[in-house]
């Protein structure tokens, strides 16, 4: 009994309560292929490097440029057609943004670049920001310091689902746009890109200048995105990667349903084989005569 | 009397009754090891017992949901698998068996009960059948209006709700903030939700306000002057099934819904036009002009309503 | 004491005499029977953790600034329905529990619905007749649908939000009526302060009363005809063989009630479900991507988004008219589904000729046809519902959302083509395949004096084999008249009988009067003609005699079936 009891119950169970937990957390972790270990960039942060002038910095710039950049983007960082976009203009920030994300360099050109470690450590991607930025001007600066006190979160909440939730979803999972393209799930980002982000609009994120966001509510963003968005409040349990009904109504009917089905196999029978198991045509014998179920006044007891 | 329904029979005569004592197999529990298996059921039991002080515990002590949920599956699972096991193991295994009788009463009770229906019924309705027949229509009229204020008094009518327009001449475009745009406020890629300052929030004057370079924008023949210095505005219902349009691409120039995934091209010379996915018409444009000051103001209303078609909707205007 | 308490309902309710019929009722005990009763009792916990949530809930639109735990929402102005909902979440304790419990209970009760009804579709259960069974159903199934919506719509939160507007567009698609509608149903200014009242009194008082009239419809039908059952073991158009009521069906399904309790529990502790603290109030001009409805009603949302863009329009633009698109997906394929579905049992009895009581079940291998249409059908619409998650497929398997969708408007047609001919052909392979789906043996490789080998079938293990026992009948006779005890000792005599005794009873009874030992008697004895096989009254197998109140309990010979 006890091994009858293992094979049909608990085996299946386990398999089932396997597959479930396997799939839950498959579908729960995050889509990115590769984790940001972006590392803050401090801005004005004295480093080794630092003690350098600034025409120096420019000039380690646009050596590193040249080295890691030019082969897409040109020698002066004005693109070059169909591989590299015009860099000129763009602004520290954005170049900042796309180093630091690991976006940029890529090995061969592709539709959106994806989150990886970055290349260079920050005191270098600076360097770059600033050479860049000293082509043409226009663009964003690197943001000095990202201070978050005097933040109102729940603006920064009100704000996130006007403008942000349509495209990465209001708990900050990331979804896919059209044509290829996808916005990207909001974890492992340091505030400072999360700024840079909001005011550059990289690639297909629309840009949100202080005139449409000014800079209270871009740090009551920034606020809500480093703190709710980054650690969401999963008092419920699993948070199934934030997706919502999609992750919710697989485990519903995998693992409820399923679970539930379980159950029933243990509670009731297997079929009882028939020991006329041949085909069966259809040939149906019939079911019991009209009157049967008749009370007994009118009908002599047993007679025709 | 007739034969029994089944051919299964082997036709000549019923077979020797049976009959089954008590201690036959049937009455037997099933476990091949009742001992153990009352045990089982008895551990089973005390886990629930277990678990139900366990909830009450958590729930004094204000615990997480989790404690709180796992003490109480744990008791329901507890007293669950106690009775079931009981009930499959420990009981009479069986099988037990009863007859079915067909659910097809004879010719004679049915004829009776006709005679006894429509006899007692002969004598109040026959040569009375127009009594019957006004009294039919007087419940019938009766179900109608009675729908009325079920339903009617639901709502108002709608008149010409889907019609209207909260823009107007003039109106200036004004963030859920408050914040008036001008010409400067926003650069090229931007997105931003606008409202007339009337009717701030209001679900169906939510409109999209993009901005694709700094140039004037033809969206379509007719339009030369709807887009001003390179800002279009839209309206964000969709014309699928009302979601708002919040998704703007800014490098494909596309206006994504979320909720279906119609896109809509803003691209040059392109007017919210549906190039994927379920949306059947384009988005209405509300034309736009800057004023003296530089601030970003409506020519006029859409000219068409807003949002999913409904029946009394004809052909857009151009 | 018991007794006392039994005599005192007793002498005023007349239970000991019909009681009997009660306590033997035969229960069939395959478990897909028991589908059924999860729904049921995925219900009960509906209906226990609804109560608790209605204690808490706020069923209004009107607005109030937030101030309770939740930090990423104070000093917002949100809906008394989304505060008190926040509140139950954060404050009250097993608040969170309750509502968790409750989400997760509505889906796994409509995950049952479902399954159940492909059971019932699958092995004919739905035929004469049961046909009115069936169609109580699928109407069971609908409101059930049409209340889950109601509910996970009551938080006045962002994503069910968004879920109200794209089905108020729905409304409004409708010719002729649909704007009124729309407008009454908000009540004139969208969304207005009576959407989730109204939603309020339809998904806690009007719907649940409706179901649970139902769901008392569709079980006294099933206590009067009687639950179907698989051949095999007995089984027979005349019979049903199972396990009776007291003792052990009532032990069985009160456990699996807390068994499927403690699922929902368990679910309820471990997996978050609509964090709708997450997903902040519904601000109609806010909206958020990902944002599918609960999965019951993904195969409307799929069918949304596979539509091409179609639209009928004639006319000027005042004066004109419109069959919008959304029609055709959202009410024209509902439409035509649950009709077809209700309809199902007299389209397959006019299809099939079939016309009389079926009171045993088809395996489904042995209808190929009805089987691979409905394998084909369910397919359709288990596309559809992969269809509402396009955009969350996209980003999963890094592909583009424009092919996934044409992807997927190419599978809709595709997959229910090719699946009818496969599963027909696996329903006929495995008929033809004599012990296609039993347990196989183990084989012995046994080497012969030549050389060659051969693989022979070992013998069961001892233990192996399940032992078939006889059904043994709990068909009661008649209580005898203390009067004619002494003379029914041996079963002669004619004898009185209670009203409403059964004519099988009655029948058997003479036959038992006319018996005097074993043996056949004449056609008209043994339960002949009156389904009852091989039953009859008597004594027991030592012979009738005692108090005559004696009931003896009988075996249906194998080959008298």
């Amino acid at each position: 009994m006890a091994i009858r009891l293992l094979r049909l119950v608990l085996l299946p169970l386990a398999v089932l309560v396997a597959a479930a937990a396997l799939g839950t957390f498959v579908i729960g972790r995050d889509h990115v292929s590769a984790g940001s270990t972006a590392m803050e960039n401090p801005g004005m942060r004295l480093t080794a490097s630092d003690s350098s002038t600034p025409a120096q910095q420019l000039a380690l710039g646009r050596t590193l440029f040249e080295e890691s950049c030019s082969s897409c983007h040109g020698d002066n960082a004005n693109g070059k057609g169909g591989v590299g976009p015009n860099l000129q203009g763009v602004g520290a920030a954005a170049v900042d943004l796309w180093l630091s994300t690991g976006w940029m360099p890529l090995k061969t050109p592709t539709l959106q670049p994806a989150n990886k470690p970055p290349s260079f450590p920050p005191s270098e991607i600076r360097a770059i920001a600033e050479w860049v930025a000293s082509l043409k001007p226009g663009g964003y600066p690197i943001p000095q310091s990202v201070n978050l006190a005097g933040t109102k979160e729940p603006t920064g909440f009100d704000l996130f689902s006007l403008n942000c939730a349509p495209c990465h979803t209001i708990t900050g999972a990331g979804d896919a746009l059209a044509n290829g393209y996808h916005a990207p799930p909001l974890r492992g980002l340091t505030k400072t890109q999360v700024l840079e982000a909001i005011r550059t609009g990289p690639q297909n994120m629309p840009v949100f200048s202080p005139g449409i966001m000014p800079k209270s509510q871009a740090l009551d963003v920034v606020d809500y995105v480093t703190k709710e968005i980054e650690h969401p409040t999963d008092i419920g349990g699993l948070g199934l990667g934030q997706v919502g009904p999609v992750a919710e109504g697989f485990v519903g009917l995998f693992v409820g349903v399923g679970a539930c089905l379980l159950a029933a196999y243990w509670v009731g029978d297997r079929t009882v084989e028939d020991e006329d198991d041949t085909v069966k045509r259809h040939d149906e014998e019939e079911g019991p005569e009209p009157g049967d179920g008749d009370t007994a006044e009118t009908i002599a007891p047993g007679g025709a | 009397m007739t034969q029994p329904g089944s051919s299964h029979g082997s036709g000549d005569g019923p077979p020797p009754i049976e009959t089954v004592g008590y201690d036959a197999p049937q009455f037997q529990v099933a476990a091949a090891h009742p001992r153990r298996m009352e045990k089982a059921v008895a551990i089973a039991f005390l886990a629930a017992l277990a678990g139900a002080a366990g909830f009450g515990a958590a729930f004094w002590v204000n615990a997480d949901n989790f404690w709180l949920g796992a003490t109480l599956g744990v008791t329901f699972v507890g007293l669950g698998a106690g009775f079931v096991a009981w009930g499959k193991y420990l009981m009479p295994r069986g099988p037990f068996s009863e007859s079915r009788h067909s659910l097809v009463p004879s010719e004679e009770h049915k004829e009776q009960f006709v005679d006894e229906f429509a006899s007692r019924g002969k004598v109040a309705i026959e040569r009375r059948g127009f009594l019957l027949k006004i009294a039919g229509a007087g419940t019938a009229v009766f179900g109608i209006v009675a729908m009325f204020p079920l339903i009617r008094s639901l709502g108002p009518l709608p008149k010409k709700f889907f019609f209207s327009s909260y823009w107007y001449r003039g109106a200036y475009l004004v963030t859920p903030y408050g914040t008036r745009l001008q010409v400067s406020s926003m650069k090229p890629g931007g997105m931003a939700t606008v409202f007339p300052p009337t009717d701030i929030g209001g679900p169906f004057s939510q409109t999209m306000l993009v901005r694709q370079g700094t140039a004037d924008i033809t969206t379509a023949p007719g339009r030369e002057t709807w887009s001003p210095q390179g800002y279009m505005a839209f309206s964000k219902v969709c014309t699928h099934a009302g979601c708002p349009v919040g998704l703007y691409q800014q490098v494909t120039r596309q206006l994504l819904c979320p909720c279906h995934q119609s896109l809509f091209d803003v691209g040059p010379g392109r007017a919210a036009v549906p190039v994927f996915g379920p949306a059947p018409r384009p988005l209405p444009q509300l034309p736009l002009y800057v004023d003296s000051r530089g601030y970003l103001r409506a020519q006029k209303g859409y000219d068409e309503p807003v949002g999913p078609g409904f029946w009394e909707r004809g052909n857009s205007n151009g | 004491m018991v007794d006392a308490l039994y005599n005192w309902f007793d002498n005023r309710l007349n239970i000991s005499t019909g009681g009997r019929k009660i306590v033997n009722k035969i229960f069939p005990d395959h478990w897909s029977f028991m589908i059924g009763e999860i729904a049921l009792y995925s219900f009960v916990v509906l209906l226990a953790t609804g109560v608790f949530l209605s204690l808490y809930f706020v069923p209004s639109t009107a607005t109030v600034v937030y101030n309770g735990p939740y930090t990423p929402l104070h000093g917002q102005v949100v809906s008394e329905a989304y505060a008190s909902t926040i509140n139950l979440s954060f404050s009250v304790r097993t608040g969170l529990l309750m509502r968790q419990m409750h989400h997760w209970a509505a889906n796994i009760f409509l995950g049952a619905i479902v399954v159940h009804m492909c059971r019932i579709f699958f092995t004919g259960g739905f035929r004469r007749p049961r046909e009115m069974n069936w169609i109580i159903g699928v109407n069971l199934l609908i409101l059930s649908i049409f209340n889950g919506f109601l509910g996970y719509s009551l938080p006045d939160d962002l994503v069910s939000g968004t879920g109200i507007r794209i089905a108020l567009s729905i409304l409004e698609s409708l010719p002729l009526v649909g704007s009124y509608l729309a407008v009454f149903l908000f009540g004139g200014k969208f969304p207005g302060t009576s959407l989730i009242p109204r939603f309020f009194l339809l998904h806690v008082l009007i719907l649940p009363a409706v179901i649970a009239l139902l769901i008392g419809m569709h079980l006294g039908l099933l206590v009067r005809q009687k639950h179907t059952q698989f051949r095999g073991g007995g089984a027979t158009e005349h019979n049903v063989v199972g396990a009776p009521m007291w003792p052990t069906f009532m032990a069985k399904t009160q456990g699996f009630l807390f068994l499927v309790a403690g699922v929902t529990a368990i679910l309820g502790a471990a997996v978050q479900i609509n964090p709708i603290w997450l997903y902040g109030p519904y601000v109609p001009y806010h909206v958020t991507y990902a944002v599918q409805p609960d999965w019951y009603m993904g195969w409307l949302d799929g069918a949304l988004r596979v539509m091409p863009s179609w639209e009928t329009v004639w006319g000027p633009a005042v004066g004109g008219h419109m069959i919008p698109n959304a029609f055709w997906p959202a009410i024209v394929l509902p439409g035509i589904t649950f009709t077809v579905l209700m309809m199902w049992p007299f389209i397959e009895a006019r299809l099939t000729g079939d016309r009389v009581d079926h009171q045993l079940l088809d395996r489904p291998r042995d209808r190929p046809k009805r089987t691979a249409l409905g394998v084909s059908v369910l397919s359709f619409y288990f596309v559809l519902f992969g269809a509402s998650a396009t955009d969350v497929l996209a980003n999963y398997l890094d592909v583009s959302l424009n092919i996934v969708l044409v992807a997927f408007r190419v599978l809709v047609i595709a997959v229910p083509l090719v699946m009818y001919p496969l599963a027909l052909k696996i329903c006929k392979e495995i008929q033809d395949t004599p012990g296609a789906v039993k347990p196989k043996r183990h084989n012995i490789v046994v080497r012969s004096a030549e050389g060659g080998f051969e693989a022979v079938p070992s013998a069961g293990r001892p233990g192996d084999e399940k032992v078939e026992l006889e059904p043994v009948s709990l068909d009661y006779a008649p209580v005898l008249e203390p009067a004619m005890a002494a003379a029914g000792g041996d079963g002669h005599g004619s004898v009185q009988v209670s009203a409403g005794t059964t004519a099988a009873a009655q029948a058997a009874m003479a036959a038992a009067a006319s018996i005097a030992a074993r043996g056949a008697a004449g056609k008209g004895g043994a339960g002949s003609g009156d389904g009852a096989s091989g039953d009859g009254a008597g004594g027991d197998g030592d012979g009738a005699g005692g108090d005559g109140r004696k009931r003896g309990i009988f075996r249906i010979p194998r080959n008298y079936r």
